[in-house]
């Protein structure tokens, strides 16, 4: 745009290769709206043309030259000025000239590293995007155009299941196990809550699936909560004995695949809270880290994850196991009690925010 | 400002229902609305909202089952269309796995067990697998209520597609279908989890709702029931399989849940729902877990239900019954005494109830075997004695239950003979008290009466008098007030015609039974034998005469018959010492009169000897005049009948006879007397005339001195009456041909009648006098006016 209202200007757009063929996916913008973008990989060479349309014909478009960058960064909400960028290429479409005509320009990123998927969260957004830069004299004409990332993992080598036996003494006793302690996803969590001990009236007790953006270092560390998920998995009060069948599917929430520092700048870590409640209100917690990746989409999954069942070895073999934890468990019941506590008030605040 | 009014809790339970069915029926109805328009996901999202209404914990079971059968009633809908969709090939992919998203657990379940239904139906996935998640996902519902509503609706859903072969039929590549034992497998486990729910409902809440809690529990039973229910209708379990892999499980259940609400309705529910046969496979376990019930369980109840239908079954059908392999009461006779050994608790009238089953079992199974009802009788006395129970007081329960048990085999057998067979009838009979062994007793006679059961040996009859021996003689712990009069005349009566009873074919045996009958209610004392003896008396006098019918066979039947004449002389004596005085004198003449009739050896003696007895009572024992009259004439009938006497005998007896009718101490007495005795010198009879004595002078000398007293008597009214049955009895003679009798002195006696009778007060005695003359004459004119008789009569004036 002139700023005078004379002098040429242009329309930049920009054709991304094989754009008919490509896989888009959604991403969330700041304001919370969703946006489809075309969908790469990491490695995947970006290519395509970028179109410069002048929009007055007969007149010529000075310019300083003519640049495209591929930009990966991170943006913080509360340091707006600086945003991060962990990747910035730039290619040289024009050497400084004048463009008398419509022009197109092929451009090719090959094989571009993409170590983060995209991302925008409470705090902080990771984006990749195309910008395209008529470097002019007085005011550049940009163009940006977003594509999503996504990161895909193999399937880890090890997932062993998360078991664990927790309580308050002489209140409440619980064993519970989930299958994996990573899933992708489209995952299913599948398990078992036993109950070893029941002096509580309990109500009812829900899976919850909290989000935890960290973003900052340091004194400057913020934390966001999410629950994504909260899902009831039992209703009314079990005695001694019972086992409740855990079957929670994934793929119904938005969730993305764990992020661990990335870039020393933020990080997205996914819990499963085990929240029991008694008729007095009161809540219990436990708060287990699982990993969530994403794995190349596979080809139509069996039926039987609808009805999978989770058989724990840990309840089966009984006794021994259990004695062997006793140490293990008043130290983690002490660990329960102070997390408890924080989580009380963590869930308070939800409530209110409701 | 009107105020909010007080809801009362019924009124409060009402508005809660109506605002669940409101919301219900608004939910449903948006339901369908999207399923007609195909919006499946909306349609899910109202039926899921509707089945949040049963997530309430404010409704009472009894309002929670009615928003429970209205939002089925929804569901059903849904299956149809669903059903419908995927049988059009509209298959909705991971429909399954979709409704799994619902984050309450409640309308979560209702829709995948609606799902699964479906899936079931349309062949989609593995039935096996689908009813093996379906099971298992019900456990995250745990609330009593919600959790049994909702497993009642899995198996209401499931109902016609529990597989029921013995082979999985599914076809390559579609999943495994399942057998038979999926099915029991499945129900088995919902079965238990139900019970388990059921049982906690219990324990929750405050102690002082207990009574309310278990009602509503009751309400609730047929919740857990219809599991069994299920398990019953599979086809393909036969006896073995409901022996190995139905019963066990269910049992354990049952014993280990240690409910008594639990354990009597399920137990109950076990015996109704599967077939006897399978019950007869399978008693022992059965039996072994009655035993491991809970305390306050009335197992009593469970296992006499389960004797009646098995007795009733091996008696229905006819020829099957029981298969002799089977040991039926040796079992339900051990596992009965496993079950009261492992209660030490266990009431006494409940042990007894127990045995009154086995009793019943025992009779209707194996009629004939008399040893086994021998058995619950000697285990019944084991058991009491290990309870020092020693005196069962009449009213009290094991009285009552006692007093059935000891019934049953003399309504059953109807012959008392058969329960004399029973070894321990009598020792068992003696833990009743007083009350309890007369009534028992009666009990027994009565039936013996009316089954008309002969008692043929002398054993029997002491082994009945033993048994029914408060009927016979005082008891040490009989009550000191004298028992009402009425009362006891009956029971005794009932013991005097039981004595009608003993009877054996063989004369002699019969004089044994006299014999130890006498025996014992000779003991009975003074106010019992006036009832007992005179039976006793009289069968002895039967007896005499079927010796005389022997006397070709037996030649010693005199000296019988005199020995049976001692027997009721002395049997008789002893009613006299008993200060009677009527009877004996009865019993002394009918003895005359049969000896007379037997005409034995002695017979002659005899007959005098007891009228000569009856002569001394009549004497020595009756005061009263009437009594006296009356019993005067009994003798002078029993002497005009009689026809064995010789002169010698008959001389002083017919002279005492008529003096003692002329000492009568009133005069209308004597008078009666006398015209009376006048019978026994005209027709009785004469050995030396070989006929009748027609003694017509002392006829008429009787009646004259009749007509003499009659003339004596102050009385008009009662003098015009004795000159009208003077006149009778001169008639009677005059038409006999007494010669000493003549027109003149029925004139006489006429006329003077005729002139007295106008004077007499008229009143009602008055008018029966007239009658009586009137006929009499009517008579007398008869006899003039017939061609025949008008001869005999001339000169006679009416």
């Amino acid at each position: 745009m002139s700023f005078f209202g004379f002098g040429q200007s242009a329309e930049i757009d920009i054709v991304l290769d094989g754009q008919e063929n490509r896989r888009t996916a959604e991403i969330k913008t700041e304001d919370g709206k969703k946006e489809k973008y075309y969908l790469y990989f990491d490695g995947e060479t970006v290519s395509g043309k970028v179109n410069v349309t002048l929009k007055k014909s007969g007149s010529k478009l000075e310019h300083q030259g003519i640049k495209i960058e591929f930009i990966g960064q991170i943006e913080l909400y509360y340091d707006r000025g600086n945003h991060h960028e962990f990747t910035s290429l730039v290619k040289e479409l024009a050497r400084p000239g004048d463009l008398t005509q419509n022009t197109s320009y092929n451009f090719e990123f090959s094989q571009v590293e993409k170590p983060y998927e995209s991302y925008t969260g409470a705090n902080v957004r990771l984006r990749y995007f195309l910008r395209v830069t008529i470097v002019k004299r007085i005011s550049d004409t940009v163009k940006e155009q977003d594509i999503v990332v996504h990161t895909l993992s193999q399937y880890p080598e090890m997932n062993s299941s998360i078991k664990m036996e927790v309580g308050i003494e002489d209140c409440l006793h619980i064993e519970f196990e989930y299958n994996k302690s990573k899933y992708h996803l489209k995952d299913v969590i599948v398990g078992k809550i036993y109950f070893l001990l029941v002096r509580i009236k309990i109500k009812h007790m829900e899976l919850q699936v909290i989000k935890r953006e960290t973003t900052g270092t340091g004194p400057n560390t913020f934390n966001e909560n999410e629950t994504i998920a909260k899902y009831e998995i039992m209703d009314g009060a079990p005695v001694r004995g019972e086992s409740i069948p855990i079957r929670l599917f994934l793929s119904g929430y938005e969730l993305t695949p764990t992020m661990r520092d990335i870039n020393k700048k933020f990080s997205v870590r996914y819990y499963l809270n085990l929240v029991l409640v008694d008729e007095e209100e009161r809540r219990y917690f436990k708060q287990q880290e699982i990993t969530i990746f994403r794995r190349a989409d596979k080809v139509r999954k069996n039926y039987q994850a609808a009805l999978s069942h989770h058989n724990p070895s840990l309840l089966s073999d009984g006794s021994s196991a259990r004695a062997a934890q006793q140490q293990q468990q008043q130290q983690q019941e002490r660990q329960q009690n102070e997390e408890a506590e924080e989580d009380e008030k963590e869930d308070e605040n939800d409530e209110e925010e409701k | 400002m009107p105020s909010t009014p007080q809801l009362s809790p019924q009124e409060e339970q009402e508005k809660l229902l109506e605002e669940a069915l409101g919301v219900v029926k608004t939910q449903a109805f948006q339901m369908k609305r999207c399923l007609d328009k195909g919006r499946l996901m909306d349609g899910l999202k109202h039926a899921s909202t509707m089945l949040g209404e049963l997530r309430t914990s404010l409704l009472s079971p009894k309002s929670y089952y009615e928003c429970y059968m209205a939002i089925s009633d929804e569901l059903r809908h849904l299956e149809m269309y669903l059903v419908d969709e995927f049988q059009k090939g509209r298959k909705v992919a991971d429909l399954y796995e979709l409704v799994q998203y619902a984050g309450n657990i409640v309308p979560r379940l209702y829709l995948l067990i609606t799902v699964g239904t479906v899936y079931i139906k349309s062949n989609e996935l593995s039935r096996k697998d689908i009813l093996k998640d379906l099971v298992e996902m019900c456990r995250g519902v745990q609330h009593p209520l919600r959790g049994l509503f909702l497993r009642n609706y899995l198996l209401q859903c499931t109902k016609n597609v529990l597989p029921d072969s013995h082979e999985d039929q599914s076809v390559e590549g579609m999943g495994e279908s399942g057998t038979v034992m999926d099915s029991v497998d499945f129900i088995q486990l919902n079965f238990a989890e139900m019970n388990k729910l059921w049982v906690r409902m219990q324990h929750q809440g405050h102690s002082r709702d207990k009574e309310r809690r278990e009602n509503e529990r009751r309400e609730l039973r047929i919740l857990v029931g219809t599991n069994l229910v299920r398990l019953s209708q599979l086809e393909c379990i036969d006896v073995e399989r409901f022996k190995q892999n139905v019963l066990p499980g269910v049992l354990e259940q049952v014993v280990n849940c240690k409910d008594a609400i639990a354990q009597e309705y399920l137990m109950e529910c076990i015996i109704q729902v599967f077939p006897d046969e399978f019950h007869l496979q399978s008693l022992n376990s059965f039996l072994r877990a009655c035993a491991e019930l809970h305390p306050n369980v009335n197992v009593k109840n469970i296992i006499i239900a389960l004797i009646d239908r098995l007795a009733s079954f091996a008696q229905s059908e006819e020829g099957s019954g029981i298969p002799p392999e089977i040991q039926l009461f040796d079992i339900f006779s051990q596992q009965i005494s496993q079950v009261i050994q492992n209660r030490p608790d266990m009431p006494p009238e409940d042990i007894v109830s127990l045995q009154v089953a086995l009793i019943n079992l025992a009779l209707k199974c194996y009629p004939d075997k008399v040893d086994y009802v021998d058995k619950v009788l000697e285990t019944t006395e084991d058991i009491f004695n290990r309870l020092n129970l020693d005196h069962v007081e009449h009213g009290s329960p094991v009285s009552k239950e006692l007093m059935r048990l000891m019934k049953i085999p003399v309504d059953t057998y109807n012959n008392i003979l058969t329960v004399l067979q029973l070894q321990h009838y009598g020792p068992l009979f003696e833990y009743f008290d007083y009350k309890g062994r007369q009534l028992m007793s009666c009990h027994i006679i009565n039936n013996a009466l009316e089954s008309e059961t002969p008692i043929p040996a002398q054993e029997n009859v002491e082994s009945i008098l033993n048994i029914v021996n408060c009927l016979v003689q005082d008891q040490n712990d009989q009550p000191d007030e004298p028992e009402d009069p009425e009362d006891f005349a009956e029971e005794q009566g009932l013991m005097g015609r039981f004595i009608h009873l003993l009877f054996s074919d063989d004369p002699n045996q019969q004089f044994l039974i006299l014999n130890t009958a006498r025996k014992h209610f000779g003991a009975g004392g003074d106010k019992r034998i006036k009832y007992t003896l005179p039976p006793i008396v009289f069968a002895a006098f039967r007896l005499a005469f079927r010796y005389k019918q022997l006397e070709q066979e037996d030649e010693h039947w005199e000296k019988k018959c005199q020995k049976i004449f001692q027997f009721c002389h002395q049997t008789i004596g002893a009613l006299i010492k008993a200060e009677q005085a009527e009877i004996p004198l009865r019993l002394f003449l009918q003895g005359a009169l049969v000896a007379g009739q037997i005409g034995f050896e002695n017979s002659e003696t005899v007959a005098y000897e007891f009228l000569t007895q009856a002569f001394s009572i009549y004497e020595e024992e009756i005061s009263d005049s009437k009594a006296q009259l009356s019993a005067i004439t009994l003798v002078i009938g029993t002497l005009e009948q009689m026809s064995c006497f010789g002169e010698e005998n008959q001389e002083p007896l017919l002279t005492q006879c008529a003096l003692a009718a002329s000492k009568l101490l009133k005069k209308p007495d004597q008078c009666r007397g006398v015209s009376v005795s006048a019978h026994l010198f005209w027709s009785g009879k004469s050995q030396a005339k070989g006929g009748e004595l027609n003694d017509a002078k002392r006829v008429s000398d009787c009646l004259k001195k009749g007509v003499k007293i009659a003339n004596q008597c102050m009385d008009s009214s009662a003098q015009v009456q004795l000159f009208v049955e003077v006149l009778n009895h001169y008639i009677y003679f005059y038409e006999k041909g007494c010669e000493q009798i003549s027109v003149q002195v029925l004139n006489q006696l006429i006329s003077k009648i005729r002139e007295l009778l106008p004077n007499l007060e008229s009143n009602e005695e008055t008018e029966q006098i007239n009658k009586h003359f009137k006929n009499t004459l009517e008579h007398l004119q008869h006899k003039l006016d017939n061609q025949e008789t008008a001869g005999q009569y001339e000169g006679l004036v009416l």
